[in-house]
């Protein structure tokens, strides 16, 4: 009883402090506006890299259709993307110097394409003051969903996971600039996966968002 | 909002647009080389399409005689006798020009000028590329007045349509409304003009004589402007308001008036605006307060605009009037913002204290009643004391932020800052442009200063009236707020059900104010807050 009567007579001030205040300043004050930009069919043209094997980097095209149900949550119905892979010198000196054969099972890891589809959350979206000159809008995402990548092997083809996370810039209501930073856990055997990571930039053209 | 402040505000509006602000075209005087004429030659030749200036050696008198040295020339001395000069100055000085120099130029271009008889035939072409020079140097009103010079001599048909071009680009900057609004637009003879120059004259000349109160000569001059033209929309606006003036109860057919001129894209966005803040305020004293927030809709800003305070603080009483206290109170929010820190609105605090009072909130209430009398308590004590009001640095600037004053007010900024930017020139115009430029900066700002402290007096008087009646309320405002506060609480009273909050609808999104302001969210503030009332019956 007397502790529960010193802890009431420690908050009062608070308590009183706090009144006062909404006393004297009533109200919350916030910014309502309308949504400046609204995706509802989007095309992705992206090019990245696959940046993590040490025996290969490859360069990327990508190719995505979104459909987005709302502001916050989307299909990315389909993407496909293609690598370009170039070896790297450590492969090079393997196969000069060590006379590693090229296909050494470490090197069957190349990815050549691959083709998925995820969902994405949009719980981010916000400006920013660019030189106090102009506003820009950007959005921050998840995505997650699944991935058949086809490796550079016979009978390459192997499922994948996909997670990964983005921004996006809107430049206009009908074009925005995209951010992904993805990773592919590829299944490549009953034990062994393999990570994919893909860093990626688009541009994604917007049709059929209402005004 | 009073019919008086209303016509007041309507009045000024028209006097803004008046001297026709241009949308974002640039001063064609500002670019020494890329406005000269086309096909302008590089030596002593005319701008296309014009009569070339005879070489000035052949037709200069006194060609080829040494130049004899001038008097100092001082202000109080006697004109110096006209200097020698040779006739090769006035080609040479023109090639100045045209290769970008005009520094280079106006010295000798005033020397060639002062020698040269006033019959020269390149005489009105020397004014006209001095003026032209001296505006290029930032010199506007000196190059003004050479233009205002050339139509009032008219000695050469040729020049004169480009001098009076340049002389209406300049009326889109702070500019000498007598001499070049009033002596020379107010007072040409129309029939030579083109068709732009000449539009813009006749709707000069006809707000002139709608400001001396005869419209059907205002008419006359009206009736000749092509109806597509953006002077007949802005004569349109000046006659509505004229009207305005003279009708008790404005008619249905004004406001209708005045919204088609809010949509024409002929004016400019400035005076689109205007047209519908008219309508919005001639709803508003017919008590159409939905009409008149669909009228401040109307009005739009260009991209991180902040808009003007006297918008918002309308906006606001309207939707106080319409019961949106809330909404009202967050344009007040708007008028916080640093971008309207200076600007002078007593009402604020008025519509202020009053939203809180309606919501019960009597503490706030009253503090925002007080903030009135605190804030402009220099203000109060000087109209108590019966100071010099102009003196007064709120007063003085609230007056000096619109209307008459405000044009008077930059005029005399711009003229002390390019008496200043003469300093720069003293050694490359030589002695005699030099003090005759001082002279004439001088002469002309003893009149803005005079100009400007008549308009001033007579503005800050209004201003103080506005700040009196705004304390007046905040006295009863305080009085009722305290009667309020100590108000008995019935038995059985309970307090009001709390407003639906507001639910943001899908296509919205939300930012919580917390004290910096993003000019793009100015317009869309809302406050959340609970209603503190009583219900004395349940």
């Amino acid at each position: 009883m007397r502790y529960a009567l010193l802890i009431l007579l420690l908050l009062t001030p608070g308590l009183v402090r706090a009144q006062a205040e909404a006393l004297e300043n009533p109200g919350a004050v916030s910014a309502i506006q309308e949504r400046r930009f609204r995706m509802h069919h989007e095309l992705l043209l992206g090019v990245g890299v696959l940046p993590a094997n040490a025996y290969y980097k490859g360069l990327v095209g990508t190719v995505g259709y979104t459909y987005h149900f709302t502001d916050t949550f989307a299909w990315q119905i389909g993407r496909g993307t293609y690598s370009y892979n170039l070896q790297t010198s450590l492969r090079r000196q393997l196969e000069r110097d060590f006379n590693t054969s090229p296909n050494a099972a470490a090197f069957q890891d190349q990815v050549q394409w691959m083709v998925g589809s995820d969902l994405i959350w949009s719980p981010l979206y916000g400006k920013m003051a660019f030189l106090n000159e102009s506003v820009l809008h950007i959005e921050a995402f998840l995505l997650g969903g699944g991935t058949v990548v086809k490796l550079d092997r016979d009978g390459g083809f192997r499922p994948a996971v996909n997670v990964g996370l983005g921004l996006r810039l809107f430049t206009g209501k009908t074009l925005s600039l995209r951010l992904d930073v993805t990773n592919n856990t590829v299944f490549t055997g009953a034990t062994r996966v393999i990570q994919v990571p893909l860093i990626q930039l688009g541009t994604a053209f917007n049709f059929g968002a209402t005004e | 909002m009073t019919s008086r402040s209303l016509i007041a505000a309507l009045t000024s509006a028209a006097l803004l647009v008046s001297p026709a602000p241009a949308d974002a075209q640039s001063p064609a005087a500002a670019q020494p080389t890329s406005t000269a004429p086309a096909a302008a030659p590089t030596q002593g030749t005319p701008p296309a399409g014009a009569k070339a200036p005879v070489d000035a050696k052949a037709d200069a008198p006194d060609a080829g005689k040494p130049a004899a040295n001038a008097p100092t020339a001082g202000a109080e001395a006697p004109p110096p006798a006209p200097q020698k000069v040779d006739p090769g100055v006035f080609d040479k000085a023109l090639k100045d020009y045209f290769d970008g120099k005009p520094r280079d130029a106006a010295g000798p271009l005033h020397a060639w000028l002062q020698a040269a008889p006033k019959t020269d035939e390149n005489y009105a072409w020397g004014q006209y590329f001095l003026a032209r020079s001296l505006i290029d140097l930032g010199l506007t009103h000196a190059g003004a007045s050479y233009l205002a010079r050339i139509a009032r001599e008219r000695s050469n048909p040729n020049v004169l349509p480009r001098a009076l071009d340049t002389l209406k680009a300049l009326t889109d900057r702070p500019h000498d409304e007598v001499m070049i609004d009033a002596q020379v637009f107010g007072a040409l003879d129309l029939g030579f003009l083109p068709e732009d120059t000449g539009a813009y004259a006749h709707y000069q000349q006809g707000l002139v004589d709608l400001r001396v109160g005869n419209e059907r000569w205002a008419n006359t001059h009206f009736a000749k402007l092509s109806e597509t033209s953006p002077e007949a929309s802005r004569a349109k606006f000046a006659l509505l308001v004229t009207r305005l003036k003279q009708v008790k109860e404005p008619s249905d057919e004004i406001i209708s008036d005045f919204l088609a001129l809010s949509e024409d894209a002929k004016l400019t966005r400035e005076a689109r605006n205007e047209a519908a803040l008219a309508v919005a305020r001639l709803r508003y004293e017919r008590k159409d307060f939905q009409g008149a927030l669909e009228a401040y809709d109307r009005v739009k800003l260009p991209e991180l605009d902040p808009g003007r305070a006297s918008l918002y603080l309308e906006e606001a009483w309207t939707r106080y009037k319409l019961g949106e206290l809330r909404a009202s109170l967050g344009i007040l929010t708007t008028l916080d913002a640093p971008s309207f820190r200076d600007e002078f609105l007593p009402d604020k605090y008025l519509l202020r204290a009053l939203i809180y009072r309606d919501l019960c909130h009597y503490l706030p209430a009253k503090r925002a009643a007080k903030e009135l009398t605190r804030r402009f308590a220099d203000s109060l004590e000087a109209v108590r004391n019966r100071e010099d009001l102009t003196q007064d640095v709120r007063l003085r600037r609230a007056a000096n932020a619109h209307g008459s004053t405000q044009r008077a007010a930059r005029f005399l900024e711009t003229l002390e800052l390019e008496g200043e930017r003469l300093g720069r020139y003293a050694g490359s115009f030589g002695d005699r442009l030099f003090s005759h430029l001082t002279k004439l900066y001088d002469l002309s700002r003893a009149e803005a200063v005079r100009v400007h402290d008549a308009r001033l007096a007579e503005a800050v008087r209004q201003e103080a009236d506005t700040l009196l009646r705004a304390a007046e309320q905040v006295r009863l405002m305080e009085y009722e707020v305290g009667l309020k506060l100590y108000e008995r609480v019935k038995k059985g009273a309970r307090i009001v059900a709390p407003e639906d909050e507001q639910i943001l609808s899908p296509t919205q999104t939300a930012y919580r104010f917390d004290g910096e302001y993003w000019n793009d969210e100015l317009r869309s503030y809302r406050v959340r807050i609970d209603s503190r009332c009583i219900e004395e019956t349940p």
